[in-house]
Parts: C-alpha cells; sequence; structure tokens
C-alpha cells in the first residue's frame, strides 16, 4: 500500500478539524444512517418506530439506561481518541481492537495479582493496560519508521495475532483461573482494583469521568502545547516537518504509543468497571467502533466525544431492538452506514457549499 | 491416513481463501486497496445461501453470491473512485455494514441470528470427489497471472496500479479500469463466501466467513500482491489450518505443552510470518506503485 493512501483522510481531518463544517456533516451523515435503518426495519414488517423509540429509552430513558450508556461512551471515548491521535500524524491504526484487548487482559492480571491499596490499585492496572495497549501499537510504528511498512496492514495483522494469542492461547491456558468452572477466563479482579461507582442506582462508574479528562488532556496537548503542534504539523506534511526540525519519527513513536496506551485504557475501564476478569469470550468489537467514532468524530477530541456518545448511546439502546425483533448488531448497521456517509463527504460537502452559497445569496 | 486427511482438509478450507485473496490481488494491482474482503465474503456468504435456499438450485445460490459481492463492491468503487474518498476507510464502513446489514437479513428471511436454513441446502454436483470450487479456484490464479502478463486489459491494470498518469496518458481510462478491477474483486470474493455457505457448511452461519476476508488479505501480501503468490500462500496458510487439528490430538491433554497452548500460537502463525516477510525479516513484499491513492487527473506526479 503505498503511504499517501494513509493520510489522505487524515490530513483532511487534521486541517479541518477545528472548523466546523465536519461537525455539520457527521451529524447528517449520523442522521442519514439512523433514517435508512428507520427505512429498512419497516421494509422488513416490524415496527419501526416502536423500535426507534425503545432505542431512545434503551439508551437514555432511565437511571440504568444512562449507566450503561455511560459505560459505553467512556470506552468509545477512549478508542476514538486512540484512533483520533493516530490520524493527527497521518497514521491509520486500525489496531485499535488488538490493542484494546491486550489492555483489557493486562488489567485483569494486574487487577488479580497484585496487593495493592484501593487508591493505588486502580491507577496502578490502567498503567499496566496503557504498557500493553502501547506495546502493539509501537511495534507497528517501529515497522513503519524503520522498515517502511504500511500501518493498515501491520495494524491488521497484530490485531489477529493478539486476537488468537489472548483468546485460544492465554486465556485458556497459562492465564486461566486455576480451578475454575468454566473452560476459559481469568481469575476474578481484587475488590481493590474495582472501579468505584458513582450511583448506586446504575453501573455509572468513575470510567466516564477518566474517560472525559483524557478527552479533554488530548484536545489541550493537541491545541494549546509545541508537542501537539508538531504532531499536527508531521501529519499534514511530514517532509516540511523534518524541514523545519521536527523529530518526525520520534512524533510518529509517541502519538502511536498514546494512541495503543488509549486503546488500553478504553478496555481496562471494561475489565474493571464491569467485567471484573478477563472472560473466556470477549469479542466486543469496541476497537474496531473506535474507527468509526474518530471520523465521525473528525479526528478532534470532543467530536470523538460526541460521536462516542452517540454511538454508545446506540449501543446500549440497541439491546432493546429485540423487542421488535430486531438483532442489537443494527448498531453496527447504523455505525457503518454513517462511516460510509462521512467517508463520502467529499460528494456531500460539494451539494452542499452549493446550497449554503444559494441561500447565503439571499437577501434575509 | 494422516496426509490424506490433512489433504482432504486443505482442499476444503482453501478454495475460499484463495478466491477471496485473488479477489484481493485484482483490486490492489488496479491501485485500489481493499479491505472490505471480509464484508464482501460475508454479503457473498448469505446471498449464495438465500438463492440457493429460494430457487432450490446451488447454481443459482452461487450467480446469488458474485452478484451480491459485486454490488457490495460496486459500493466500494463509487466511494473510492468516483468519490476519492479513502478507500482504507470506505472498506472498514463495507465490514461494518456488511455485519449488521446481513445479520439484520438472516433474522428478517429466516427467523434466525444463528444458522440457517433449518435443512442443508442444495449441493453442487461434485467432480472426482470434489466441489468444483476446488477446481475453479486451483484454476483462476493462473488464468488470471496470464491475464496480468499476455493480454491487454491486463496490462492496463497493472499499468493504472502502478502509474496511472502514464496510463492515463496513453488514452486508458483509468476510472473504467478501476471500476472493473473493484467489481471483479467483490464477485471474487462473494465467489469466495459462496464457498463457504454452499460448498463446506451447505448452510449460513452468522459467524462467517470469521476473519477469512482478512486471512485473504493476509495471502494476498504474503503472495506479493501475485495471483500464483496468492494461491501458494493460502494452501500453505490452509495447511497450517489443517495441521492444527493434527497437532493438537497428538499433544497431552494438560502440562505446558497441551492443546490449550497450541491453538492460539497456530492460529496466529500466518498474521505473523506476514508481519515478518513485510519487516524485510523474510524476503520482501512490495506493493503496487499507485495502490491506495485516488486517482487525481489534476493532480501534479
Amino acid at each position: 500500500m503505498a503511504d499517501q493512501g494513509g493520510t489522505q483522510v487524515t490530513k483532511g481531518l487534521s486541517a479541518r478539524s477545528f472548523s466546523t463544517r465536519p461537525g455539520v456533516l457527521s451529524v447528517l451523515a449520523v442522521a442519514s444512517a439512523l433514517l435508512v435503518g428507520f427505512i429498512a426495519i419497516a421494509l422488513a414488517g416490524k415496527d419501526a418506530s416502536g423500535g426507534y423509540t425503545r432505542m431512545i429509552e434503551g439508551a437514555f430513558g432511565s437511571p440504568a439506561a444512562l449507566g450503561e450508556t455511560s459505560i459505553k461512551t467512556a470506552v468509545l471515548t477512549c478508542t476514538g481518541l486512540s484512533v483520533g491521535l493516530a490520524f493527527v500524524v497521518g497514521l491509520f491504526n486500525i489496531g485499535a481492537e488488538g490493542q484494546f484487548i491486550a489492555g483489557a487482559l493486562a488489567a485483569a492480571v494486574a487487577g488479580h495479582a497484585l496487593r495493592l491499596p484501593a487508591p493505588l490499585h486502580v491507577p496502578v492496572a490502567l498503567l499496566c493496560a496503557a504498557a500493553a495497549g502501547a506495546l502493539p501499537a509501537l511495534v507497528a510504528a517501529w515497522l513503519k519508521v524503520q522498515r517502511g511498512v504500511h500501518e493498515v496492514i501491520s495494524t491488521i495483522m497484530l490485531n489477529w495475532i493478539v486476537i488468537y494469542w489472548v483468546h485460544d492461547w492465554l486465556v485458556v491456558g497459562p492465564l486461566r483461573a486455576p480451578g475454575a468452572i468454566s473452560v476459559s477466563g481469568t481469575a476474578q479482579i481484587q475488590a481493590t482494583a474495582e472501579l468505584p461507582r458513582l450511583l448506586e442506582s446504575s453501573r455509572l462508574d468513575v470510567g466516564l469521568p477518566i474517560a472525559i479528562t483524557l478527552a479533554v488532556m488530548a484536545w489541550l496537548l493537541l491545541g494549546r502545547t509545541v508537542l501537539g503542534y508538531e504532531m499536527r504539523a508531521v501529519g499534514a506534511n511530514p517532509d516540511a516537518a523534518r524541514v523545519a526540525g521536527i523529530p518526525v519519527a520520534r512524533r510518529l513513536y509517541l502519538a502511536m504509543g498514546m494512541s495503543g496506551a488509549l486503546s488500553g485504557i478504553g478496555g481496562a475501564l471494561l475489565i474493571l468497571g464491569t467485567e471484573h476478569h478477563y472472560p473466556g469470550v470477549f469479542r466486543t468489537g469496541y476497537g474496531f467502533d473506535g474507527i468509526a467514532v474518530a471520523l465521525v468524530g473528525s479526528g478532534h477530541p470532543l467530536g470523538v466525544l460526541a460521536a462516542a456518545l452517540t454511538f454508545g448511546g446506540l449501543r446500549a439502546g440497541a439491546t432493546r431492538l429485540q423487542l421488535v425483533g430486531i438483532h442489537p448488531s443494527f448498531a453496527e448497521l447504523i455505525q457503518g452506514l454513517a462511516v460510509l456517509f462521512v467517508a463520502t463527504r467529499a460528494l456531500f460537502a460539494g451539494g452542499l457549499d452549493r446550497v449554503a452559497a444559494r441561500l447565503g445569496r439571499r437577501p434575509s | 491416513m494422516i496426509i490424506v486427511s490433512i489433504l482432504r482438509s486443505v482442499l476444503d478450507f482453501a478454495p475460499p481463501l484463495i478466491l477471496a485473496a485473488l479477489g484481493g490481488v485484482v483490486s490492489e494491482r488496479s491501485g485500489v486497496v481493499n479491505i472490505g474482503l471480509e464484508g464482501m465474503m460475508r454479503v457473498g456468504a448469505f446471498f449464495a445461501c438465500w438463492g440457493a435456499f429460494a430457487s432450490h438450485s446451488a447454481w443459482i445460490g452461487l450467480l446469488c453470491g458474485v452478484l451480491a459481492g459485486a454490488a457490495f463492491a460496486a459500493v466500494h468503487a463509487f466511494v473510492s473512485i468516483h468519490g476519492r474518498a479513502d478507500q482504507v476507510v470506505s472498506g472498514i464502513a463495507l465490514n461494518l455494514v456488511a455485519l449488521g446489514l446481513v445479520t439484520f437479513l438472516l433474522e428478517a428471511v429466516f427467523g434466525t441470528t444463528g444458522v440457517a436454513p433449518a435443512q442443508t441446502l442444495p449441493e453442487l454436483p461434485l467432480l472426482l470427489g470434489r466441489s468444483p470450487y476446488t477446481y475453479l479456484a486451483l484454476i483462476a490464479p493462473f488464468a488470471m497471472a496470464g491475464l496480468f502478463r499476455y493480454t491487454v486489459p491486463g496490462l492496463r491494470l497493472r499499468a493504472v496500479g502502478e502509474h496511472p498518469h502514464a496510463a492515463s496518458t496513453l488514452g486508458v481510462s483509468v476510472a473504467r479500469v478501476r471500476w472493473a478491477a473493484v467489481l471483479a474483486s467483490g464477485a471474487l470474493a462473494g465467489l469466495g463466501g459462496s464457498a463457504l455457505s454452499l460448498a463446506i457448511l451447505h448452510r449460513f452461519d452468522n459467524k462467517m466467513p470469521a476473519g477469512m476476508g482478512f486471512m485473504a488479505l493476509a495471502a494476498m501480501v504474503f503472495g506479493k500482491w501475485r495471483p500464483v503468490g496468492a494461491l501458494l500462500a493460502s494452501l500453505f496458510f490452509a495447511f497450517g489450518h489443517a495441521s492444527v487439528d493434527v497437532v493438537r490430538s497428538a499433544m497431552p491433554k494438560t502440562g505446558p505443552m497441551s492443546e490449550a497452548h497450541l491453538d492460539g500460537i497456530l492460529m496466529a502463525a500466518p498474521y505473523l510470518l506476514t508481519l515478518l516477510l513485510l519487516g524485510g525479516f523474510v524476503g520482501r513484499a512490495v506493493p503496487p506503485a499507485a495502490n491506495g491513492v485516488p486517482y487525481d487527473p489534476e493532480a501534479k506526479h
């Protein structure tokens, strides 16, 4: 794969990430995707409006629903930021899924094996997850910098390596809970490693505040620091950045390392917050969805937060679609369509500009 | 006896992998990255099942699988050639859509989200005890290699993938060649997917293709973007897959060398090997020069 390919979308994203237009297009893309989904349900002869009402209730209608949405929003914010940060330096991190799994496993192991007081245990487990998530991402960065391997291919390969190693080797073999009734899965984490819940009535835990903090930190880093400026410069034009004296390779390592760490933390939030051990079957797709979140969020940290809330709500609400006979994977369909519509924004944007120009000419 | 059973397993597992990998080759040699192979295989597998179920004919099912793969690829072509969007994004979106859409259709048509239909599908006639897919998958790579090497369309396709501006100067329509290549890619991936439901399981399983589209991508890279290379890589991966069962049965049930340890390591091996190849630790794989770059006639080059 030629190098320009991966950076083409990312250039558009980082250059325009502070303007409002991508936001408008993202809202339109999600709305169009929801509309297509609505029509599809109706065409299948099922109760579309009832389904959508239940979906909204399931996402935002009760404290319990809000708790579910908040958990999913927190995780998607992490994986979305992960993919978005790599975009900033012009890298397409498709490996978020593998990094997520690596981080989740590290959190489960650290949560179980370490004996630490409560205020320390969670941060230490999160750090372990960040390191484990960064590892495969740094392998991809090294292959990119040293060997010229396109990160899209290398991260896809790394995803499957991690998935098979964790799910078909580590969790069923050496890391399996000793004497467990189930055939796979790691041992339960210590109570000190569990994320504290914020409310009695829902599963809302400190994961969401952590994720929001990470988003704000990413926003500050990119918009308010020299380091962030240099990372954006590398993404916009690596050659110009090199000429300007920016250590391009080091910025690539840094961005990819942070990217992997964020996905790893996303995995940790799910393990420490709700699962409390690494289960035998754990194919969540949160890493892949992170790509959708980053693209719909235009790669901007606050856009990512908004997109994560949208897709987190969609994921939480989609389970209620079963009441009208629709499988929850409907959420994947909507996300896929939204990404497809965002991808065609060049086609969209031209038409929108014409409409805007026509409206603008009219005296009001 | 072991060799026979491995060989049989390879001849079952390899054809869908080979066909999808060829789909990857034809698209990427024209300069369009196709990581939507997984999704195209999925719609191919489902529509082949639906077609065969509705028409009581496996051949019509096969045709439906091919057409569905091509139709899905048409979206990829439209978005990435006409819209000049990022081809990786388009492929990812299509994989997500395929995941949700096929589950949705499976539930709407068969009323299940697991395995359908209840009775096994009509079967394709066997030739010397093997399904037609086996022969197709063993012949198609050589046919494609010949096409690339000796025919005008094949040479044009490669030219467009290596240097679209030069090809355009010589009067070749870059967009038209890429459209044809992407449609062929989807048709091949759809054909490969149809093999999963029509020739292997004789049903559709909602887990299909369970990552085989990504393995096809690995086989394409491992085969250095060449048709016969993709064939050999697919056979090698399929051999590894088949030998898992044999090695497992020879392993102790417990202890550090037990079967539980071996599965994951062996299943990850194709991806690890591909990564090592790409890194230049074992040989070298160089992608087509213009792969992944949307063609802009006005761009400086």
